[in-house]
């Protein structure tokens, strides 16, 4: 039975990603018979890479499913009928943060920062910023659900600092904090912080789930431009002080 | 093989936190049975095994595969393939995001939603491989990358007051969705393999912004989408 439940779905989670792969593999031979003509070891090598990735990422999403999907509604239940409620808002900035220390994709941009940057910015830095960012978008999603806050009240007075962080930050920060914003809305926050917050919001009286639940990836999003463009401007004025 | 053993320690590091996290809940205070407990442990298994052998084949096969793609568009010296490249890169890689599959199926399954799913992937398509060039053409020409940011969510706030609610919340969600696991190596490596190869441009400056860009597109295709049904 635990077999079952465990397998379910896994055969549709592997046609969406061998589909998902189609168009690069499509465009590169084409790439590759044209115009590359890498050596053939080289491309073998690089088909095994994309084969691992994709089985990897089958794994990834299917346990991700099994696993984390219903742990967050049922924690989120269940922390939402605690007599002490505020307690929602540090818990959201614990689990926020791990969700997104976990989080595949931010990895894999902090790794390319680091390479492209010839490890100037380190990857432990964007990961750690990230994570901090996404913490804190966790508890003020909380606190949302708490207190009932419009979620424009956020979102608003959130974009207009980011226009205004655009003017002092290090220009080789945007395009890291915007890319940032997707990246830390990958399938970690998605399933597992998602359904928290559905959970935590079935459980508190007078909150719609659907609603209430999805501003969070909202703020998600947000969150880790700003925290990117403040690393900027911290960057900026340490290599000022230098100079 | 080494890698990937090396990679399976760096993702127990990362993993292990929320899962105990989340043991220690569900056996204190949700004391739910031990086949329950059984399952999601097994689950974090694959968890671990999957992400290592994602990082693994990502840093192997999808970064280079994307750089060596990008690093050749502007090398021909034709701003043609240049444009044409971009435009399929961007547009095949949408079309084939599953998560996008996940949202027309919904609608499709809202009776009188009004809004047609074969439009809306087209919609969705066409602006990702639209921004996706300008993008590309932004690194090649040198404009400043917060131009674009400030350009497309201004565009967002001018139009949002002109859409159909409706219309509106299928933009917002359609962002969010189309940098999917997969689409994020493959668009990240694009920026940096065409900025790698261009003398003057840094891989650090000119090569990210890519997925965010990405990400606001759809939100303006949609809403142009629902002016022209209105």
């Amino acid at each position: 039975m635990i077999a079952a439940a465990f397998l379910a779905g896994i055969d549709l989670v592997a046609l969406e990603v061998v589909q998902a792969l189609l168009p690069l593999v499509i465009f590169f031979s084409v790439f590759q018979v044209l115009y590359l003509k890498l050596p053939r070891v080289y491309v073998v090598n690089l088909a095994k890479g994309i084969l691992l990735a994709s089985l990897g990422m089958v794994l990834f999403l299917q346990g991700v499913n099994v696993a984390f999907l219903p742990a967050g509604r049922e924690i989120g239940e269940a922390v939402a009928a605690f007599d002490q409620r505020w307690l929602l808002i540090p818990f959201g900035f614990f689990l926020g943060f791990l969700a997104t220390y976990a989080e595949p994709a931010v990895r894999v941009l902090g790794y390319q920062v680091e390479e492209s940057s010839s490890g100037y910015i380190k990857e432990s830095l964007i990961l750690y910023t990230l994570s901090l960012a996404v913490a804190v978008s966790v508890s003020l999603g909380m606190a949302r659900l708490v207190y009932g806050i419009p979620l424009l009240w956020l979102l608003i007075p959130g974009y207009l600092l980011v226009i205004v962080l655009l003017l002092f930050t290090d220009k080789e920060f945007v395009g890291i904090a915007f890319d940032s914003g997707s990246v830390a809305t990958g399938p970690m926050a998605v399933t597992f912080l998602l359904s928290l917050a559905v959970g935590v919001a079935a459980g508190i009286e007078g909150r719609n789930p659907v609603v209430d639940g999805f501003g969070l990836i909202a703020l998600i999003a947000l969150a880790p431009i700003l925290s990117v463009l403040m690393l900027g401007i911290l960057y900026r004025r340490t290599r000022g002080e230098e100079t | 093989m080494q890698d990937i053993r090396e990679t399976v320690f760096e993702v127990l590091r990362a993993v292990l936190p929320i899962i105990l996290v989340i043991t220690i809940f569900k056996i204190a205070l949700l004391r739910v049975p031990p086949s329950d407990l059984l399952l999601f442990l097994l689950g974090s298994g694959m968890v671990i095994l999957g992400i290592a052998l994602f990082l693994s084949g990502v840093k192997a096969g999808l970064l280079p595969v994307g750089e060596a793609i990008g690093s050749e568009l502007p090398a021909r010296g034709s701003l043609l393939l240049v444009v044409a490249g971009s435009f399929l890169f961007g547009f095949l890689t949408i079309v084939a995001e599953p998560n996008l599959r996940v949202l027309t199926e919904m609608l499709d399954a809202v009776p009188g939603a009004g809004i047609p799913s074969g439009p809306l992937l087209l919609a969705i398509a066409v602006s990702v491989g639209f921004v996706i060039t300008v993008a590309v053409l932004r690194i090649i020409f040198g404009f400043p990358l917060a131009y674009l940011f400030v350009v497309g969510y201004g565009a967002i706030l001018l139009l949002a007051p002109f859409s159909s609610p409706e219309f509106l919340a299928v933009a917002v969600d359609a962002g969010g969705i189309t940098t999917g696991l997969l689409t994020i190596p493959i668009i990240l490596a694009l920026g940096t393999g065409v900025s790698a190869v261009l003398a003057g441009r840094s891989a650090l400056t000119d090569g990210f912004g890519l997925i965010g860009l990405a990400s606001i597109a759809p939100i303006l295709g949609v809403m142009v989408m629902g002016l022209v049904y209105a």
